[in-house]
């Protein structure tokens, strides 16, 4: 009998560690997507998926059980892999622009693969600069916009996710919306919408 | 003007995602009427947001790395986790230690090493750091000397045997068709338990094959168990050349689970119900290890046994409590 989310929780609670791995199965590909997102990188991207499941794993009894975990595992994969990339920044690793050439060969592969064979090379074009784009954003604007435009969190979810004010969410927002607007200035006055 | 688009342009953002307020749409609504420029400025977000939605590829990884990933999540969970209090204790100091190691090495690095050596400024990191690798090396000897068993090996890392019994059958309404399932965590760092048995309704003891070391997850049965009991016992090796010692001290008898007459265990939740099974946590071994034994089980399992103890003596009740030696 599957067990609901509720009771996988409950079971993880109580040290039943087999509930973890339906929470996995369920949510991996979310965490992998976010941290790929803000690291850039798969290799990274795969420590902060470990990092995330073994913190969800060490320190679900500190969950509160009225509230959402989605928003709860958001919260650790987003900080886990924000955390990530302000050490490697540190540690100013050059495997940094390693890794972004990782992420535009994985896009730009996908961007290819993953359309329709008929589809016009020019939506595959523009697939890559959009994606590019938003790449280029800072590490504070592009977590803002990855939230809210692509997994669709309010402001105050990304607010408390982050830590920080709903004005500040807004103002980033905003500022990396306008970026966007001028990265792809070109795309956007040709544009029909 | 210029100072009311830099105050409205403020709000596009909000304004195209409509989370203003009522009055602040209005005044947007009403300056984009009267202002080309940030009329434009809507097209152009709008349309930037079109972009994104519709021709941004996000990334995803194949079916193959996420199965890769699934097995070495759970190996790493299996191999890292502290489970005694012992462990925990000294995967804390350990973090404490690399943790104050990585701080005075960044000191180090940032004031060169006159910086570091002034005494006086940076004593308390001495402090803390001299402690720690004193405790680091000290902690493991004084664990050594606090739990060794009659065979003088010292009991650190060893996780005791855990056992959950859950009843449950597929169907809420269907007669009662629960299935036994146990989960064993066990100590990769010790002997394998090879021997399990299970006895299910009017004491019969059925054994089961060797268990699958790598699994941690056993599928016991799928007989009825209208009422019974089932109990686990494990042993080191499966040979009668086991020391009593040892087979006393991982096999307390660990779980026991009555069934009341024609109920049904319907689903997980009866375990709120106190119609659940009996998790009964003994230290079989009398001796002067048992109380310790207890008591680390009990804190392996808290929450749960605590639900299970919890149980009232009209639902469930011990009939019988075996010794491991008689089975």
């Amino acid at each position: 009998m599957e067990r609901t989310e509720a009771l996988l929780i409950a079971d993880l609670c109580e040290g039943d560690e087999t509930a973890l791995a339906p929470l996995v199965e369920k949510y991996k590909r979310m965490v992998y997507r976010l941290a790929m997102q803000i690291t850039k990188n798969h290799a990274d991207a795969d420590d902060v998926m470990q990092e995330t499941f073994i913190k969800v794993y060490r320190s679900i009894r500190t969950f509160q059980k009225d509230a959402a975990f989605e928003t709860w595992l958001y919260r650790i994969a987003v900080n886990e892999a924000l955390n990530f990339v302000k050490r490697r920044e540190r540690r100013r690793e050059s495997a940094f622009e390693a890794a972004e050439g990782e992420y535009e060969t994985t896009t730009r592969y996908q961007a290819q693969t993953a359309s329709d064979p008929h589809v016009h090379a020019e939506k595959a074009e523009l697939r890559h600069y959009v994606t590019k784009a938003v790449n280029s954003l800072s590490l504070k604007h592009r977590t803002v916009v990855i939230l809210h435009e692509f997994e669709g969190l309010t402001h105050a979810e990304i607010a408390s996710i982050l830590n920080c004010s709903e004005g500040t969410v807004r103002s980033r927002l905003h500022y990396a919306r306008k970026k966007l607007r001028t990265l792809l200035k070109p795309y956007v006055d040709a544009s029909n919408v | 003007m210029r100072s009311k688009c830099d105050k409205i342009e403020r709000l596009l953002s909000d304004y195209i995602d409509g989370t203003l307020s009522e009055r602040q749409t209005t005044d947007v609504a009403l300056h984009l009427r009267s202002c080309r420029s940030c009329k434009q400025e809507v097209v152009d977000l709008r349309k930037t947001n079109h972009l994104l939605k519709n021709f941004y590829v996000e990334p995803e990884a194949s079916d193959t790395y996420y199965a890769r990933f699934t097995t070495q999540l759970q190996q790493r969970i299996e191999q890292s986790a502290p489970t005694t209090l012992h462990q925990r204790f000294y995967a804390v100091l350990t973090r404490l230690g690399w943790h104050l190691f990585t701080q005075v090495h960044r000191r180090i690095e940032r004031h060169r090493l006159s910086g570091f050596l002034s005494i006086r400024r940076h004593a308390f990191s001495y402090y803390i750091l001299a402690l720690t690798m004193t405790m680091l090396v000290v902690a493991p000897l004084l664990l050594h000397q606090v739990s060794p068993n009659d065979n003088g090996e010292h009991l650190i890392g060893r996780l005791y045997t855990a056992a959950k019994i859950r009843f449950f059958s597929g169907n809420p309404s269907a007669t009662v068709q629960p299935t036994a399932m146990l989960a064993i965590k066990q100590d990769k760092t010790v002997a394998k338990p090879t021997d399990i048995r299970l006895n299910v309704s009017s004491g019969r003891t059925t054994e089961t094959p060797a268990v699958d070391s790598n699994s941690d997850v056993w599928q016991f049965t799928d007989e009825p168990m209208t009422e019974g009991y089932i109990f686990t016992t494990l042993r080191e090796n499966d040979s009668e050349a086991v020391p009593s010692v040892a087979l006393d001290i991982d096999s307390e008898l660990l779980a026991y689970a009555e069934l009341p007459a024609q109920e049904a265990f319907n689903s997980r939740d009866v375990l709120t119900d106190s119609r659940y099974a009996l998790l009964l946590l003994k230290g079989i071994d009398a001796g002067q290890h048992a109380p310790q034994q207890y008591e680390r089980k009990r804190s392996g399992f808290k929450g749960f046994s605590q639900k299970l103890l919890d149980v009232s003596p009209e639902i469930l009740s011990i009939s019988e409590v075996y010794d491991s030696r008689e089975l």
